[in-house]
């Protein structure tokens, strides 16, 4: 142990209260930080898991028209924005897309989605669904919706043409359970009659409340769609490069496509704008904590004057002076850290047991959070700069104290 | 004269304050500490006796003048440096005893140690109860420096100054704050330490009992040293 380290100690044990009051900024900063950033998270990572599980990562849609540049234009026409694409519904050759994009080492799977809006009625209640024709097979490969069902079975569903499967709070608008029937409005005016085979909760109120998922073939009768399917949704390996995936696959099959980042671009925003918020908040109280060491270190400086004064007098250097504040500071921030992250798991653990009942954006039942080491590093690191910053100036203040200065005035 | 010279300063200048208030502390001070020697600066109060010995402890930098530690010159040296060889060569004893209070009185002895980093824990332990016996402090080595009497803290300063074994001992007014029964304990502890490791000794001190007791007596007035005369008996005087 170096004699400033061994000092440092003996300074900071010999005054509990300063120190307990130094530890306890520090270990309420860290806590609050890692709780917050695990609540703000846990709610983003539970809706992009619930969207990519249910609309998947990456979604190609409708076949566009390429757009080509007139080689003369008016001068005025020439600062206009460039035209917009013209789309056409639905995809003719979805086969082929799927066999080409298969072929892509970030594509997991795929599957081709009949999409549509349509009224349903069971008993007397009545809601306009959105209606997911799908291939049984490769949907499940594709998304989480085998572990999304709450009631039922999926194979019901896959082996019964006639059954459909519900979103959980449609169920409820409905009033529907397993073995109901449930009747589809057709364009042409006729009810198919459906059975619910299983309810789905994907987690998000808005799929929740108006998902039914049928078999593709019967799905395009109904609809009298002619190319069968609307969208193709796709897993991938890495998420977050469905961005760079999308542009390569519009240019390649002159489809529109879209990431989930793009897709659920006003969400996240809010997600992150919160998450800001509280990190912002939070590290004003680490600030703080980083003010208080301030604080309680000057004092200790003035406190310690006549020490400084023998260290020197002794044969200890300018630098072992400021050395000894600054381990003071370190080893207030390491144990502070280390406390705060254990009581900021203590307190991440105690809030994902707080029950709360969100039916709204999202479904839960009890607080959401992350678990994420990265969490505990940056807390650690904003808490080891603040309190480096707090004790920088002190320390200096004390290896520029002139020992001859406060010996002669203790005389 | 001794040619065994440990310490020595020449034609020191040093002004202290600022402006109005700036005072000609030093005005052209030369001496020479010799091993096993003990000297005596006295002289009114202000008249520079500290000054003199802070700037002979490299605590103070002169504004002229030249300081040597073994006939070798220190000023041009860096803080570090001066640093080194105030805690390699010079062991201070102030009026206040200067203790850390949050340490024991065996601890407060090993700061230095620590610092010169010679020896090892143990060996550190072992010197410093060594040191607090020699000034009669064996049984009181674990106990708090603020816990012990004002004698006693003086006793642990004074072991505290041998703590590395230093060349030279310079202590301002080491008695000045203990009765007379301890002020002559704690001379005499000093002598005797001084005279078996040869060592120099060189105190700024009121106590003429005191003064007429050491080698070498240097009178100071107005920042000079107006005369230096050998104990009654010892020898002639010095100009």
């Amino acid at each position: 142990m170096t004699p400033p380290l061994y000092i440092a100690l003996r300074f900071l044990t010999h005054r509990k209260r300063a120190l307990l009051l130094s530890l306890s900024g520090v270990v309420f900063g860290v806590a609050i930080f890692i709780c917050t950033q695990a609540q703000t998270q846990g709610f983003t990572s539970y809706f992009i898991n619930s969207t990519i599980g249910s609309n998947g990562a990456l979604v190609v849609r409708s076949r566009f028209r390429p757009r080509y540049e007139p080689l003369m234009v008016s001068a005025k026409a020439s600062k206009e924005t460039v035209g917009r694409r013209a789309y056409f519904e639905g995809i003719t050759n979805a086969n082929e897309i799927m066999r080409v994009s298969r072929q892509f080492s970030d594509v997991v799977s795929c599957s081709p989605v009949l999409r549509g809006n349509v009224s349903a009625r069971a008993g007397f209640e009545n809601a306009t669904v959105e209606l997911y024709g799908i291939d049984p097979a490769l949907h499940a490969q594709t998304t989480d919706i085998l572990h999304q069902l709450v009631e039922g079975n999926f194979d019901d569903f896959r082996n019964n043409t006639s059954s459909i499967i519900i979103g959980s709070r449609l169920a409820e608008t409905l009033q529907a359970s397993i073995g109901d029937t449930v009747q589809l409005l057709a364009p042409n005016g006729e009810y198919w009659r459906f059975t619910v085979a299983a309810i789905a909760r994907a987690g998000i109120g808005s799929i929740d409340s108006t998902r039914v998922y049928s078999h593709a073939r019967i799905a395009q009768a109904l609809l009298q769609h002619p190319s069968g399917t609307s969208i193709i949704i796709y897993k991938l390996r890495d998420p977050n490069c469905a961005p760079a995936l999308a542009e390569h696959f519009e240019e390649l099959f002159q489809h529109g496509a879209t990431s989930w980042q793009d897709r659920e671009e006003s969400t996240l925003q809010l997600f992150l704008t919160l998450r800001m918020s509280v990190a912002i908040t939070v590290s004003l109280i680490i600030l703080l904590a980083g003010f208080g060491i301030f604080n309680v270190l000057t004092m200790s400086v003035l406190a310690k004057v006549k020490e400084i004064a023998i260290l020197r007098s002794m044969g200890y250097r300018r630098f072992d002076i400021s050395a000894i504040f600054l381990w003071q500071g370190a080893l207030i921030a390491a144990a502070g850290s280390l406390l705060g992250c254990l009581l900021g798991a203590l307190m991440t653990w105690g809030v994902s047991h707080i029950p709360i009942r969100l039916r709204g954006l999202l479904y839960t039942n009890y607080f959401l959070v992350t678990w994420d080491w990265r969490h505990y590093v940056f807390a650690t690191l904003l808490a080891i700069l603040a309190v480096f910053i707090a004790s920088y100036v002190p320390a200096r203040r004390a290896a520029e104290l002139p020992p001859v200065v406060t010996i002669r005035g203790s005389r | 004269m001794n040619s065994e010279i440990c310490l020595s300063c020449e034609t020191i200048e040093r002004y202290l304050g600022e402006e109005e208030e700036r005072v000609h502390a030093l005005r052209g001070v030369s001496l020479d500490i010799e091993a096993g020697s003990i000297h005596a600066v006295v002289g009114p109060s202000g008249c520079g006796k500290s000054t003199l010995l802070y700037v002979l402890g490299l605590l103070d930098l002169p504004d002229a003048g030249q300081v040597a530690i073994e006939l070798e010159p220190v000023l041009h040296l860096s803080d570090d440096e001066l640093a080194y060889r105030r805690n390699k060569f010079i062991g201070f004893i102030f009026q206040f005893h200067f203790l850390m209070e949050d340490f024991t009185a065996q601890e407060n002895v090993m700061i230095p140690m620590r610092k010169l980093g010679q020896l090892s824990d143990s060996e550190m332990h072992q010197r410093a109860s060594g040191l607090l016996e020699s000034v009669g402090l064996g049984d009181k080595v674990r106990r708090l420096s603020r816990h012990l009497s004002g004698g006693e803290q003086q006793r642990v300063a004074i072991a505290r100054a041998l703590a590395n074994d230093p060349k030279v001992i310079l202590a301002d007014e080491p008695t000045g704050n203990l009765d007379t029964a301890n002020s002559e304990r704690a001379f005499e502890l000093l002598q005797t330490l001084v005279r078996q490791d040869r060592k120099a000794l060189l105190l700024a001190t009121h106590n003429p009992v005191i003064a007429e007791a050491c080698d070498w007596i240097h009178e100071m007035r107005d920042g000079r040293i107006t005369a230096s005369h050998p104990r009654r008996g010892l020898g002639p005087t010095r100009n």
